[in-house]
């Protein structure tokens, strides 16, 4: 229990280390800690990525240590036209996966509908000074003036992070990109879209290898498209990718180019008690993560996130319910949309909690050992520095109690998409709308 | 944000529509479960029709809502499977007004189908065009005639004689324009896309009937504008907004969508629900009579769709 990652009874007491907001107009749309949880990416509706790295320890800051701060802003993709079609293509930064670190610089993929970049993010600490061609400001000089020699020395200066793309992987996605993972072999990754997922090798940018095609030939016979898709975390062959219909299907790239027959698929059998029009649409799959030891996937779909041995196909292992109070909403939600929502849902670093949102701001944890389950609040009111997040509770029906929520007192314009979990400790990030919340565990 | 759950006054047995869902062989839940199929039906209508947006609709969602209309057709089609679909002309508005307030009588009354709504009346001259493509030009006159004189609720405005007539036609043969517009779309969705797989075939355009024609101005507008969708929307559009849409004549994929979708003001579910009960009362007279002749409207059809 001493690992970092497994809680013990003080998981419910979550501490509020630091609270960031980023300009009130812009969506935070994606966030993700990079594999080793020292920094933090997040992208926003205007196609912004923002990078916070968290303070390292120091003798005299002890009290500080854990925060997160900014450590890079810039703009990832600009909106652009398709004139073809008379229609926006969007800035927003739909997915931001971070590369494994090899050297002093970082490296992140960022992904809006249409695009995907590899981005450097580097820092630059030292200028060097002193050279024989050029004066301090860089005007050039006049030969007739120089006389002598120097070798130019290296000075250091502020630390100033700089960000540059390194590679543009354009005009390969006819449909909107979902998802973007990054293969263990370090070398490639892929890109999904509603109907095709390619795989790209990260030095070529003018081609890719399409190798899921689920577009049917006429477009009238199309009843489902692929929502989220990712790369087995130690097997470089594999992948998973899932659909609007519920199913969830593993593909090896070993059997043939084109991945279009699955070697796996997991599919509940419908529950015949809980039919509804809406069973379809709540049974699409807004997001499916594989767990760190690659032997679990999970899947978050409109009402539950489930659990799913890559071994068994035909159920899924855990089961639970995020906001089972919704069910009787549903046809509200499917008249403004909010049915439509796509959560996503990670695990902590040992793969003993699950974390996924909800409404109202309030994001829900399950402990998959003990069974337990809490739902938090990620609200200014509700949060000061330091204080103990209280957990919360909705109540469905018949008397509401003194802390509690109605059901129809939510707020669904506040809704939690997007969360991350620091890959080894008990510290995660949540998107609230426009802010950024980082949570941390009370345990020292 | 969820005020729009209010309870429906409409039945008294029902606890609105967020209340459990209702098998459809049950008596009087019949109706509600009915009820809510069409509010579900009518809100997807709207979802796809209204939006207008700046950038591209979700595929999913557009998927995911046309599955639901698909379904609640297939349902209703199953439904109106054991009698004969249309009613005809002279169908008595009593029977329509007295089933629509009871639990509608066994399946086997004729007017059944139309019982629930003048919309999904007008909807079985669709999905009919979808199944018998030989019966398009030569169906009887009653059996596209009856349906759309049913004005649909709180959408459509007061036709005259000339724009039924104009809508008859346009709902059973598209122009060649739509086609040819078509056949331009794909064409660029064509050159847009790269390194992916081959696009619809164009080639399929070739020993298509009228009602193909149909069909295959859907994928290539799905494709582009997604928010026209891939059932037979050209003849909901038809009889759903009255006036004459020129929509077919100046074929813009991005604005035919919002040429229909100006006519219509934003409705709420409730609003739905609201206009069904009052027209439920009204005598349903199937007003103009078909005043084209068949041949005439052979002719008219010909000289539409060229050669």
């Amino acid at each position: 229990m001493g690992q970092a990652g497994a809680f013990t009874t003080s998981f419910l007491e979550f501490p509020r280390v630091s609270f960031y907001s980023v300009l009130p107009a812009d969506i935070i749309s994606t966030v993700e800690f990079n594999h080793t949880g020292e920094l933090l990416a997040t992208g926003d509706k205007g196609g912004r990525v923002v990078i916070f790295q968290r303070e390292q320890e120091s003798k005299n800051q002890v009290h500080r240590r854990g925060e997160y701060n900014v450590y890079s802003t810039f703009q990832s993709h600009e909106p652009e036209f398709d004139y073809l079609k008379s229609l926006e293509i969007e800035e927003k930064i739909n997915k931001i996966r971070w590369l494994p670190q090899q050297n002093a610089a970082y490296f992140l993929l960022s992904t809006n509908d249409k695009t995907v970049k590899l981005w450097k993010v580097s820092e630059r600490d030292k200028r060097p000074e002193g050279y024989n061609l050029k004066d301090e400001e860089g005007r050039l000089r006049d030969p007739a003036t120089i006389t002598t020699l120097r070798v130019p020395v290296l000075r250091p200066m502020d630390l100033m992070v700089e960000a540059t793309p390194r590679r543009v992987f354009a005009n390969a996605h006819t449909y909107h990109i979902n998802s973007i993972s990054v293969n263990s072999d370090y070398e490639t990754y892929m890109s999904a879209d509603d109907l095709r997922i390619n795989l790209w090798n990260f030095e070529i940018t003018n081609q890719s290898f399409n190798i899921v095609d689920i577009k049917p030939a006429n477009m009238e016979e199309l009843t489902e498209v692929i929502t989220a898709a990712e790369f087995h975390p130690h097997h470089c062959n594999t992948f998973v990718y899932s659909s609007s219909k519920g199913t969830i299907r593993l593909c090896d790239m070993r059997a043939s180019a084109l991945c279009d027959r699955h070697t796996k698929f997991f599919e509940e059998p419908e529950d015949p008690s809980n039919r509804s029009f809406f069973s379809e649409i709540i049974s699409s799959i807004s997001d499916v993560k594989f767990s760190h030891s690659g032997r679990y996937i999970m899947t978050r779909d409109y009402l539950t996130v489930k659990v799913w041995d890559l071994n068994m196909e035909n159920r899924p292992i855990e089961t639970y319910q995020v906001h089972d109070y919704l069910r009787s909403k549903l046809c509200s939600l499917y008249e403004n949309d909010c049915i439509f929502d796509k959560f996503e849902c990670v695990w902590n670093g040992s793969d003993s909690v699950i974390m996924t949102g909800s409404y109202n701001n309030f994001f829900r944890m399950f402990d998959r050992n003990t069974k337990r389950d809490v739902t938090l609040e990620a609200s200014r009111e509700n949060s000061k520095p330091r204080a103990i997040l209280k957990p919360r509770k909705v109540c469905v029906g018949g008397k509401r109690r003194k802390d509690e929520i109605s059901v129809d007192s939510l707020d669904f314009s506040k809704k939690i998409l997007h969360t991350a979990w620091h890959p080894s400790e008990n510290i995660i990030a949540v998107a609230a709308t426009n802010n950024l919340y980082i949570f941390q565990d009370k345990v020292n | 944000m969820l005020g729009k759950g209010g309870k429906r006054k409409f039945d008294e047995h029902e606890d609105g529509l967020e209340g459990k869902i209702v098998s459809p062989s049950d008596g009087p839940s019949k109706v509600s479960y009915t009820l809510q199929r069409q509010t579900i039906f009518n809100i997807s209508l709207m979802k796809l029709y209204n939006h207008r947006p700046l950038t591209e609709p979700s595929l999913q969602k557009t998927v995911l809502i046309n599955n639901m209309l698909r379904r609640i057709q297939e349902e209703l089609k199953q439904e109106g499977s054991l009698r004969p679909v249309f009613t005809p002309s002279s169908q008595p508005s009593d029977s329509l007004s007295d089933s629509y307030r009871e639990a509608p009588p066994p399946p086997t009354h004729p007017c059944d189908l139309g019982s629930t709504t003048s919309l999904e009346a007008c909807l079985t001259p669709a999905s009919l065009l979808e199944d018998d493509d030989d019966t398009f030009c030569t169906s009887q006159t009653v059996q596209p005639a009856s349906p759309p004189r049913l004005s649909p609720p709180a959408l459509a405005q007061e036709k005259d004689s000339f724009s039924s007539a104009l809508d008859e036609i346009e709902e059973l043969c598209p122009t060649s324009t739509s086609t040819e517009a078509a056949v331009a779309v794909t064409d660029n969705l064509k050159g847009t896309s790269s390194g992916a797989s081959i696009p619809k075939p164009e080639g399929s355009q070739e020993g298509r009937t009228d009602d193909s024609k149909l069909m295959d101005s859907l994928p290539s507008n799905f494709e582009i504008t997604t928010s026209t969708g891939f059932l037979t929307d050209l003849t909901l559009d038809d009889i759903l907004f009255a006036d004459i849409d020129t929509s077919m004549y100046d074929f813009d994929p991005c604005t035919s969508a919002s040429g229909t979708a100006s006519k219509m003001a934003p409705v709420s579910a409730d609003d739905l629900l609201k206009t069904l009960a009052p027209y439920s009362s009204q005598p349903v007279t199937p007003s103009q009579p078909f005043k084209m002749d068949l041949t005439e409207l052979d002719h008219i059809m010909e000289v539409l769709v060229g050669s």
